[in-house]
Formats: structure tokens, sequence, C-alpha cells
């Protein structure tokens, strides 16, 4: 599903004349096959959110290469790369991420409007996912006045719309408490057994770890292939 | 994305900030109004120099003069055989104008002219026939008025001018005069000559009206005889005064009628290369035309100006709006909008701001332009006792005025639109997402 090669990057820091230049990540190889749930792991500041940012398209490297789903992404332009994003990734961010003037059901729908589905299409599907997350009772209610733990499952309805093959989940439990974490760790467990979708997850904690498949970690740049976790199950 | 849910997402954003949409559109309705106003001023002024010049004369007609003395049968001649000449009028002066009917009598300025070539030339009758005959006569419109009872000796004096008008109404005959037979006194004008013998009259017959002219301060009172009559007076009016021998063939104004307005000019190079001197229409509207051409193009950038002013206003608030949505731009990018969806977003946002702007701002200017030419003669008659010219309009509104107007005004908004459109699409999705834009 996504094989990275030989990726490096370096932010780069200041104005032109003094520009520093600070490497964050070193010749990473990595891959994650089909119905995987791959934790990446390492510690702050190593380099986990910018590998990540990386396979998304948000930054772009000059050196390695990422194929995502069978598609050389990392020389694709800005456009071409954003309508790769929205066929075939869904993100789940640590903070959610809604558009705060829309309610949950037009946040939900908004990748079925930039792909220009049909207006009753949209509705059907929508209400559909609302349903699949449980929160067909909230659908007009804005972001401000849903818990963390409601935000968070519309996020995820929202990456899932459009049934992409793979998930980038960015610490996803990290707002959430004990209790809806523990959900959202099912949620996705499901997900990836009954719909076979892929998730890389960077997380921090062992209980996110606990359902990949399989555990890489990033130390200082460098990424090491840690133990197999789980058998995949097909 | 569909252009329905852009519109619906432009719409939702617009209605998040009122106010200050609102007053965006203000100013482009103010810009937009004042461009028009202030061209249409020059349209109108255009306009009535137009008018003017086209309600004395035809379009097609071209007047011939001679550089030595005036023209003769033998010019007429070799006017008609230029090819897309229609016709040639041509009138003799009859230096004899006293007609009268019973007790009335008129003074009217007498021509002779060529029938058929009048008809040709299109000379419009309100009432009546051409002429068949010698003694038949086309009078116009306002003879009647004219043609009067005799009045006490300084009847009109101590009236104003409109009183006096009105009490000469009295006088004049009131009946129709078609096929009445008047009396054509074979009296000269020149006052230095005194007749001692029996004046001669001869009897002739108003077969024909001529159609009332064009403007309404115009009047017509003149009389138009057939060339046989001419021929028949003139040396009863030589017998008073020889002098008049001289002047006897010759045309005191000769006009030329090409078949379309078209030929004018071609007809106006060959005329002027058998040596005349011609005066048209077409060719002082040329003139009229470019220099009035400049003038509104003057005004129309001047009041672009006030459209550019007005389009910082638009410049701004769709700053303004890329800098306050930049998160939601932000997600919506992470999520998979294209830099041309977000582009496209924005455009339509500032060119509805516009189109609210032009659409105002075109009516607005409608509306002050039918209420100033509806007050001004209004206020002109209060304060300045008197009446403005007919047909006089301050603003003048044509569709390509408006026109003219949209393109600028929708131009200059899509043009200040497009920078902040830009700097959407090159908003960084990570600080987005993080919240520090
Ligand atoms: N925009 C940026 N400009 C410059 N340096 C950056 C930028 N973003 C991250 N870095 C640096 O890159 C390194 C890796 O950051 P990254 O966010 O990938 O870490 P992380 O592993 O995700 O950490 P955490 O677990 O705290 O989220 C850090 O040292 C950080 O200082
Ligand atoms: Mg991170």
């Amino acid at each position: 599903m996504i094989t990275v090669r030989n990726l490096s990057y370096a932010f780069k820091i200041g104005k032109k004349e003094k520009e520093n230049i600070v490497p964050v990540l070193h010749h990473v190889d990595l891959q994650v096959a089909e119905g995987e749930i791959v934790a990446i792991v390492g510690r702050s500041g190593s380099g986990k959110s910018t590998l990540l940012n990386l396979i998304s398209g948000f930054i772009k490297s000059q050196t390695g290469d990422i194929t995502i789903d069978g598609q050389q992404v990392s020389k694709l332009s800005e456009s071409k790369w954003a309508e790769f994003r929205l066929e075939h990734l869904g993100f789940i961010f640590q903070s959610f991420q809604l558009i705060p003037s829309m309610t949950a059901f037009e946040n939900v729908e908004l990748p079925l409007v930039l792909k220009g589905v049909s207006e009753k299409e949209r509705k059907d599907q929508t209400m559909k996912m609302l349903k699949k997350v449980g929160l067909e009772k909230y659908q007009s209610h804005y972001p401000g006045e849903l818990s963390g733990g409601q935000q968070q499952r519309v996020s995820i309805a929202r990456a899932l719309i459009l049934n992409p093959p793979l998930i980038l989940a960015d610490e996803p439990t990290g707002s959430l408490d004990s209790e809806n974490e523990k959900e959202l760790l099912n949620f996705i467990k499901e997900l990836n057994e009954k719909d076979g979708i892929t998730f890389l997850i960077i997380t921090h904690d062992h209980e996110v770890a606990s359902i990949a498949h399989r555990k890489v970690e990033i130390r200082d740049g460098y990424l090491r292939e840690g133990s197999k976790l789980h058998e995949v199950q097909r | 994305m569909k252009f329905k849910d852009k519109h619906r997402f432009v719409r939702s954003n617009m209605k998040r900030n009122k106010t200050r949409v609102w007053m965006t559109i203000l100013a482009s309705t103010m810009g937009c109004a004042f461009l028009i106003m202030l061209a249409s001023v020059g349209f109108a002024i255009h306009k009535t120099a137009v008018d003017d010049v086209m309600s004395y004369r035809l379009m097609n007609e071209i007047e011939i003069q001679n550089d030595n003395g005036p023209l003769v049968e033998e010019d007429v001649k070799k006017l008609q055989d230029i090819k897309n000449v229609k016709a040639v009028s041509r009138k003799k002066y009859v230096p004899a104008s006293e007609m009268t009917l019973g007790e009335y009598t008129v003074y009217a300025e007498v021509n002779s002219v060529n029938m058929p070539s009048e008809r040709k030339a299109g000379l419009q009758l309100e009432k009546g026939r051409m002429p068949k005959s010698k003694n038949e006569i086309i009078i116009g419109h306002h003879f009647a008025q004219e043609l009067r009872k005799e009045m006490p000796e300084n009847f009109t004096e101590g009236m104003s001018d409109e009183e006096a008008q009105k009490e000469m109404k009295k006088f004049a005959y009131d009946g129709d005069l078609l096929n009445q037979t008047l009396t054509y006194h074979m009296k000269v004008d020149n006052p230095d000559i005194k007749t001692e013998t029996q004046i001669k009259t001869v009897q002739v017959k108003v077969v024909g009206i001529k159609e009332k002219p064009k403007k309404e301060w115009m009047t017509d009172s003149s009389v138009m005889i057939t060339d046989d009559l001419h021929s028949e007076i003139m040396p009863l009016l030589t017998e008073i005064d020889p002098e008049l021998k001289n002047s006897d063939d010759s045309y005191t104004s000769v006009r030329v009628y090409t078949s379309s307005a078209e030929d004018v000019k071609e007809v106006s190079e060959k005329i002027k290369d058998k040596g005349y001197l011609t005066y048209s229409v077409v060719s002082e509207l040329k003139e009229l035309n470019i220099y009035f051409t400049l003038f509104k193009a003057g005004l129309i950038f001047i009041g672009a100006i006030a459209v550019l002013i007005a389009s910082i206003g638009i410049f701004n608030t769709m700053t303004m709006a890329v800098t306050e949505r930049s998160q939601d731009i932000g997600i919506m990018k992470a999520i998979g909008a294209t830099p041309k969806t977000i582009k496209r977003i924005f455009l339509l946002e500032s060119g509805y701001i516009g189109l609210w702007g032009v659409g105002l701002g075109t009516i607005l200017a409608y509306l002050i332009s039918y209420g100033i030419n509806f007050a001004l003669p209004i206020i002109v008659e209060q304060f300045m006792n008197e009446k403005p010219p007919e047909d006089f309009i301050l603003s003048y509104i044509p569709w390509s005025l408006t026109v003219i107007a949209v393109t600028i005004c929708m131009s200059v908004t899509l043009l200040s639109g497009w920078r902040p459109a830009a700097k959407a699409t090159t908003v960084d999705v990570l600080k987005a997402l993080r919240r520090d834009v």
C-alpha cells in the first residue's frame, strides 16, 4: 500500500542569507502492506509527524520516493496531489480539524462536495456515515457544540466518506480521554478487519500500539523496524 | 466541486460578514453609478448635438454652393448626371410675398421649385397632393396662422411676447386652406420702389400642405410655387423692378439627395471634383462624432478612477476574508481541495460583490438619470423663469454605455479579487492545521 524509499528531509529555517538547515529524516525506507495497521512510535521531536506529512503530501521532499496504492506520489503537482488525497487518503488529526462554521453534517459531507457528488446522493451517504459513527442525532450541531469524542467521530466519518483504502492518523487519541480512546481504537480495529482499510498511525502510547500489526520506531530521524505485534487477519 | 456548491459555499461565507460585504458592495455601487452618471452627461450632450444637426437636414442631403456666383440650370444638369444622385432640389426665391384670401393677408416666403424633384427628394405632405398644373401651390404647416385680418394700429404694444402671440392668433385664419384659392399680389419686396400703376394679381390654388417641422419651435409658413408660374410672374415683377432681370435664372439653394446615406461620401467627392463646394450632415457628424467620442472617453476614464477606488475596498475585503478563513482553507486543502477550487471560490465571492455593485450601481444610475432629466426642466423653470430647450436632457444612458460600464466594473472587480484569491491557494496546510496563520 505504501512504499517509502530513501526519503530524507530537512527543514530550512531563517531568512535567505542566514539560512539554517535542520535535517529531520535520514534515508527512510518503509513498506506498509494492504490491510496492515502500522504504528509509528518515537520520542517527541524525532520526526514522526514529518514523515507522515511527507506521505500526506503536505510537505515535499527533493530526495527519495513515495508510492501509495500503486501511484508514485512524490512527483505529483500540487493539484494532482490534492485530487489523489481526496480519493485515496483519509485523515484523522489529533485536534480533529473540523471547519467550525459548518455543521457535523456539512463537515462529513465536504469531501463529497469537493468530488462533485450530486446533492441527493451526498445526503444519503452522509447520513449513513453519521449513523455508522453514532452521530445521526447531532448532524446539525456545530463542532463547538460537540464533545471531543464526538468531534473525533465526525472527523473519522469525514475521513471514511469516500471509502479511502488508506487512513493516516497523527496521534488520533491525543486529545481524548481513556474511554473515548478505547472506543476509537476498537473502531479502527473494526474498520481494518471488516473493510480492510490500511492504517498508518503515529502514537505515543502503548494502547494504540497494541492494536497495530506492526510497530516502527523513529529515532533521531532514522527509522527502525520494530517487532511484529500481530498477524494481519484477512 | 460543482458550481452550485461553490455558490452555496460563497453565499454562506458572505452571510457571515454581512456588514463588511454590504459596505464593499455599497462602495462598488457608488463607483459604478458615478461612472455611468458622469459618462451619461457626455452621451447626452453628444446625442443632443447629433439630434440637433439631424433635425435640420436629412442624412442623404448634400448642400451645393459655387465659389463664383449662384448656380444655374446648367449646374443642376451636371449634378443630376452623377451616379447615385436621387434628386436635385433647387429653389428660386420669388421677391413677391403678399397673398390674400378675402380680408386675410399674409407675407410669406415664396420659392419656386421643381415639383417632381421635391417629391423625389422626400418632401412629405400632411394633406393634399403635389401640384399638377401651373397655378397650384403648396404651403407650409404654419401658413394659416400667419394669414391674418388687419390688426388695429400698435395693437401689440405693451404686451408680453406670449400675450401678443395669443392675441394675434385671434386674428388668424382658422379654417382649412386646402383647395382654397388665394390672390397673389405682384408687389415687389424692395421698399425703394413705389408702384404707381395698378398692381397685377395672380390666382393660386392650395393643393397641398407640408408636414409640421420636426422641432416644436420651428415654424414653416413658406410657399412653394411651380417653375411654370415662376416663368409667368417674373416678367411682371421685372416690369416693376428691372434689377430683378439679372437674378432671374439663378437658384438660391441647390441640394442633392443621394439614394442612401452611405452614398453621401462618394457623391460629395464627385461633386467636389466638379468644382463645387459641398456641405452634408454626414461630413459634419463625422467631425462631431470624433470630438464627442474623445470627450466621452475622457469622462469614462475619470469615472473609471472611482471604480478603481471602490475596487480597493473589494481587495481589502477579500484579503481579510482569505486571512480569516485560512484555517478552513488549510483543512479543505488537506482533505483534497485543489488550488483551482480554492481560487474559484474566492474569485466567485469577489465576483458576486462586483455583480451586486454593478447591478445596484446601474439601477441607481438609471434612477438618478431619469430623475435629473425629469427634475431639471422644472428647476430651470422655477429659478430662471425660462423654459429649457425642448428635448433637453442632461443625462443619457444608451445600452452601449451600460455595457462599457459593466465591463469596466467587472474587470476591475475581478482584477482586484485576483490577488487575494491567488493568496488563498498558497495557504500552507501545516501552518493552517497548527492554527498559526
Ligand atoms: N515547520 C518546521 N520548521 C522547522 N523545524 C521543524 C518544523 N516542524 C518540525 N520541525 C522540527 O523537526 C523535528 C521533527 O518534528 P516532528 O513534528 O516531526 O516531531 P514528532 O516526532 O512529530 O514530535 P511529537 O511527538 O512531539 O509530535 C523537530 O526537531 C522540530 O523542531
Ligand atoms: Mg508530531
